[in-house]
């Protein structure tokens, strides 16, 4: 369970520095020269507005399992992940701590966290794959990438035990990187988890309070200063 | 024998006092027809266990026919219990993992399950239910804040129902 959230939210923020797309797709023998230039697109991003919708695909179920939400990430470290629908929950995370709030009859719940140690691992991730520093990615996962309408790239995680619970995931982005369209976490038993992103805004400032692990501001009034932004 | 003697009225007193004390049983009874006997329902849960919280998901088919199956997942979509109840009680774990054991799911879920789900809940059900679609459980060794968030009226797949159908790892 560890690694599988580790891994979702690494992939989530990985993709929300790059970008997203679908067709006919070529592998591209050697990928450093596109991840040199995903890396230095990433590197000029200080922060990223997405709203998202997630579809968990359980073959056991005939229909997805939906939830929608917003995510924000702040240059070197910081993290919100919010689900507003159906339920509320947010989640805070930096290279120090993590925090998880609930929604409880309009009133926000902090949540004295099991395990949070595994979130701040996730953020120290972010933060060192954010300075373009790539390498404690490959040391995880073997990184393909494929391109044509669309760019694809595909983390299969080295560790077997990993693998044993998330075969790979897939980062889909436009052609440019200048763009996350969608990131898809495969299973191994067919299951797969798909994050739609939309709504895509990058470098707008973000109100103080916003990554506040004590009183986080509500999403709202993030939303507001965000869209007017210039 | 003298102090036998003395014994008897404290322990036949002691005895009437038990008899007359309510049950410490939790018995706990909802309106009837509160879920549809057919349905697919979406639940948001706030487990509290040894001073630790965790926000859970949790998916319940309910078939008249088929049982209950229960898959709870845990903040970013892995499940982390899957079970079936059959109609006659029986429970099957398809699918448990650290945080819930086979036996945990067999024992505590199930009986949660049955409690705030079963058609006749059963004695020992510590539920409140704090609103029609807000339960409370407290078994002591964890607690269980329980919100209905959307329940789908319908028959479910008989598929759901079929306990030799587990997932594959």
């Amino acid at each position: 369970m560890k690694k599988h959230t580790q891994n979702f939210l690494l992939a989530a923020a990985f993709a929300a520095f790059s970008a997203v797309a679908e067709p006919t797709l070529q592998t591209v023998a050697d990928p450093r020269p596109l991840l040199d230039a995903l890396q230095h697109k990433m590197a000029s991003v200080g922060t990223v507005y997405l709203e998202f919708t997630q579809e968990r695909e359980l073959k056991l179920f005939s229909e997805p399992l939906k939830s929608e939400g917003v995510m924000l990430i702040e240059r070197p470290d910081k993290i919100r992940w919010e689900t507003t629908a159906p339920y509320q929950t947010i989640l805070l995370g930096d290279q120090k701590s993590v925090a998880q709030f609930e929604s409880n009859d309009g009133k926000w719940e902090k949540l004295k966290l099991g395990f949070p140690q595994l979130l701040q691992r996730v953020m120290q991730q972010m933060s060192a794959m954010n300075q373009g520093q790539l390498d404690t990615l490959t040391n995880e996962f073997s990184v393909s990438l494929a391109t044509n309408s669309e760019t694809v790239v595909t983390m299969t995680p080295k560790d077997k035990n990993v693998r044993s619970m998330m075969s790979s995931f897939e980062i889909h982005m436009e052609p440019d990187f200048s763009a996350t369209r969608e990131v898809v976490l495969n299973e191994p038993n067919g299951d797969l988890t798909r994050i739609v992103f939309h709504n895509e805004k990058r470098g707008v400032p973000f109100p103080a309070g916003a990554f506040d692990q004590a009183k986080p501001l509500e999403i709202a009034a993030v939303q507001t200063v965000v869209n007017h932004a210039p | 024998m003298r102090r036998n003697f003395f014994l008897l009225p404290l322990i036949l007193f002691l005895a009437a006092g038990c008899a007359t004390e309510p049950p410490h049983q939790n018995h706990f009874s909802r309106p009837a027809n509160l879920f549809p006997p057919n349905a697919f329902i979406t639940q948001r849960a706030l487990f509290s266990a040894r001073g630790m919280q965790f926000a859970l998901n949790g998916y319940l088919a309910m078939s008249e026919t088929g049982g209950k199956r229960l898959v709870v997942t845990e903040n970013f979509g892995q499940v982390i219990a899957d079970l079936l109840i059959k109609p006659d009680g029986k429970v099957f774990v398809m699918q448990s993992s650290r945080m819930f054991p086979a036996r945990y799911i067999r024992r505590l879920v199930a009986a949660d399950v049955e409690c705030v789900f079963g058609g006749a809940p059963k004695l020992d059900c510590p539920v409140t239910m704090l609103d029609t679609n807000h339960f409370a459980i407290d078994r002591g060794g964890y607690k269980l804040d329980l919100r209905i968030l959307e329940i789908k009226p319908g028959a479910q797949p008989a598929g759901l129902f079929d306990e030799t159908k587990a997932p594959k790892p």
